[in-house]
């Protein structure tokens, strides 16, 4: 889908994240025991902060970062007591060289355009059926009409939007249907995969993470969902079943962050459901992990549709993007 | 700092007086209640009061703004998973063995029809898991109170009268009253109305009508839209004042009803009538919940009001409207035996009876249609339901409506 010239376009984000951040923990600009956070970096690298998560674990792996008793990692590799140097990264004159720049740039508009509107189509579709017109599309994001029909065809590809026989682009309803087809595939796929994953899944970082439910405010079940996905489901050596697991929950993950922007409350029920499973995964048999998240899952499935009912009673003003028509 | 030198005047002790905050409907929010209860309660009670969707909203996303709210069962699926309340403990509720099998058990009796839908029952008891079911447990999402078994009204000089004339939902979507057809604008009320008349007529056939498939939806929202091309339909009605304009200045030969609307009818209520369908009941089951927020005193407070509704003066201002309480015998004692006999037993008036505020709402001789509490409650065939494809069900109606009321062609 991205053309470009630039080599290093073609590269995943997290890999040039990755490559500048050694370099300049390499080059001393990040000196040891600078705490590394995934917010600022995000800023930085004008990015969302997922591969960044990646980037950061890829630099733990190689042993250039370490742990430490608080949010974040420390630059060097730990085992000596230093001092955590906690300062802006934004402050700090990182060294992006240019190339690497112009690949995050390039992949920037395709990409940050992209998770947006993915973000936006997916999440508007609890309010009902809604038309895109490109010329508004384009217009709204100030990029050209060649980028929009990309970004369309990726959101068909991925069943987010469809053509209608008047070959109109049409987004929505999601209908209680869709939903509860959508959580019977998560009950079909999930479990198998997580079998499947049973001896890739990433342990110490599932360990690393117990440790911080409960204490850190930063764990929501958004964030617990997300990492029991990619550290552990996502590990299932069988890239195909993964990316319709992917792509199965993508609606699901958009409407539950538009209902959190309504005002849901944290579910504190679910952290613990999520608890109990991660503890399940790294101390006992996989079938029991896996049977516990089918059960997890047919919960999440009924709350998710009760809690779905409240949109026909709220004023949708402002809950949607405004290239997004209501049909 | 006080100079501790100089004597003081004592000053008077101010206790702000105790204050409960109600969140609810015109159904329950009426002033003789708020007033005995004060009176009763020795508290403030202030009365929020809203339409239907408007309180829904309000209780879900606003729980810090209402310490007790007041509406329907089938309400709770936007409330409680909302995590806006907390659950009551049925230990502090004295009366709670008395509340009837109407909500505990489904029926008012052991073969008494169950009635799809949002049926109280299916939302009644906290269930592991924070979910609401029929299982019994120690705590419930709400306080059963006022219900009531819905039907439509109708013109006895267009569809007849005697024992011969048979009243069904069908007269909804009837020839006879083209024209002159109106529903209650309430996608989880109105929108069951017009299935039971679809169904009535034969035209659709719904698997459960209380849980409609995109289909199921579709084609009654199909049938709906030729009936309103054609002209039948005159308007919808959001309040009981609308619904008594429409029958009081004749617009209307059938319409969905609300029971108080009847006691106040002028000159139509020669024969502007209620009916008991052949075909059974739609049902609603209101009731009291308390606000995730509440602690210590401010709990005992709400703890109070719930149990004051059901000390039976509440039951009877609800009844002189034609609606019933959770727990009748509580009531009996602040009715009048001919006001028990009328509206509990379907007895004929003896005399004149009084509405809430005093002005008669029920003539002599009259009789409540489908006879005694028992009888109707048996003929329940779906509770007002807020269904899983509530929110594309809500959209297709509101379009309707919109077309009803603008008058668009096609």
């Amino acid at each position: 889908m991205i053309r470009s010239v630039n080599p290093l376009a073609q590269e995943p984000r997290y890999e040039l994240i990755g490559r500048v951040l050694r370099e300049n923990i390499l080059s001393g600009v990040l000196p040891p025991g600078f705490v590394l956070l995934e917010g600022p970096i995000a800023a930085v690298m004008q990015t969302s902060r997922v591969p960044v998560q990646s980037a950061l674990r890829q630099l733990l792996d190689e042993g250039l970062i370490h742990r430490f008793d608080g949010r974040g990692y420390l630059v060097g590799k730990g085992g000596e007591a230093v001092v955590p140097i906690r300062r802006d990264i934004r402050e700090l004159d990182l060294d992006i060289p240019q190339v690497v720049d112009q690949a995050l740039q390039t992949r920037g508009t395709w990409r940050h355009v992209y998770d947006k509107v993915e973000d936006e189509v997916a999440s508007c579709q609890i309010f009902g059926e809604f038309r895109i017109v490109e010329t508004e599309l384009a217009d709204h994001l100030g990029v050209s009409r060649t980028v929009v029909r990309d970004v369309l065809a990726r959101l068909q590809e991925r069943g987010l939007v469809r053509k209608s026989p008047s070959s109109h682009w049409i987004a929505g309803p999601l209908t209680a249907r869709t939903v509860s087809d959508k959580f019977q595939l998560r009950e079909i796929m999930e479990p198998a995969a997580l079998r499947l994953a049973g001896p890739h899944i990433r342990y110490a970082e599932v360990e690393a993470l117990l440790g911080r439910i409960g204490t850190d405010p930063e764990i929501t079940p958004q964030y617990l969902g997300d990492a029991l996905l990619e550290l552990c489901i996502a590990q299932a050596p069988n890239a195909a079943l993964v990316e319709m697991i992917r792509s199965n929950r993508l609606l699901l993950s958009s409407v539950d962050r538009a209902l959190i922007l309504l005002g849901l409350p944290r579910d504190e029920d679910t952290i613990e459901q999520y608890q109990t499973l991660l503890d399940l995964i790294t101390h006992h048999p996989i079938d029991s992990a896996c049977e516990y998240l089918r059960y997890h899952l047919s919960i999440t499935a009924r709350r998710y549709l009760a809690r779905m009912k409240i949109v026909a009673v709220i004023d949708e003003t402002g809950s949607f993007a405004p290239y997004l028509s209501p049909q | 700092m006080q100079d501790d030198t100089k004597p003081q005047l004592a000053t008077p002790l101010v206790v702000p007086r105790r204050r409960l905050r109600v969140l609810g409907t015109s159904i329950t929010l009426v002033d003789p209640v708020r007033e005995r209860a004060r009176a009763d309660l020795g508290f403030d009670i202030a009365f929020e009061k809203k339409d239907f969707p408007t309180c829904q909203r309000w209780a879900a996303m606003q729980p810090d703004s209402y310490d007790v709210y007041e509406q329907c069962f089938h309400n709770l699926d936007i409330v409680w998973f909302w995590g806006a309340l907390q659950p009551i403990d049925i230990g502090r509720v004295p009366e709670w063995d008395n509340v009837s099998d109407l909500v505990k058990l489904g029926g008012v009796s052991k073969y008494a029809g169950r009635g799809r839908g949002d049926a109280p029952a299916k939302k009644l008891y906290v269930q592991p898991g924070g979910f609401l079911g029929p299982k019994p447990t120690r705590y419930i999402s709400m306080l059963p109170t006022v219900h009531n078994m819905d039907s439509f009204g109708y013109d006895a000089r267009v569809f007849g009268t005697g024992p011969d004339v048979r009243p069904s939902w069908a007269w909804l979507l009837d020839r006879r009253a083209k024209g002159r057809i109106a529903l209650v604008d309430e996608p989880a009320i109105g929108f069951f109305d017009a299935a039971l008349a679809a169904e009535a007529t034969g035209e659709i056939e719904f698997a459960d009508i209380g849980n409609m498939t995109i289909e199921e939806i579709n084609a009654l929202m199909a049938l709906l839209e030729d009936r309103r091309v054609e002209g039948y339909f005159c308007g919808t009605w959001r309040d009981g004042i609308e619904a008594a304009d429409l029958a009081e200045g004749g617009k209307v030969a059938v319409q969905s009803m609300w029971s108080p609307v009847y006691g106040k009818l002028g000159k139509a209520r020669q024969h502007f009538v209620e009916s008991a369908p052949s075909e059974g009941y739609r049902a609603w089951h209101g009731g009291a919940s308390l606000s995730r927020h509440l602690r210590g005193a401010e709990l005992d407070m709400a703890y109070e009001y719930l149990n004051w509704w059901l000390s039976g003066y509440a039951g009877a201002v609800m009844a002189r409207q034609g609606y019933y309480i959770s727990n009748p015998q509580r009531t009996r004692e602040w009715l009048a035996p001919e006001e028990w006999a009328y509206w509990y037993e379907g007895a004929a008036a003896p005399r004149d009876l009084a509405g809430p505020d005093g002005a008669i709402v029920v003539k002599t001789g009259e009789r409540r249609a489908g006879g005694p509490y028992i009888d109707r409650a048996r003929r329940i065939v779906i509770w007002n339901t807020v269904m899983d494809e509530y929110n594309y069900a809500a959209r297709a109606w509101e379009r309707f409506v919109r077309r009803v009321n603008q008058g668009v062609a096609a």
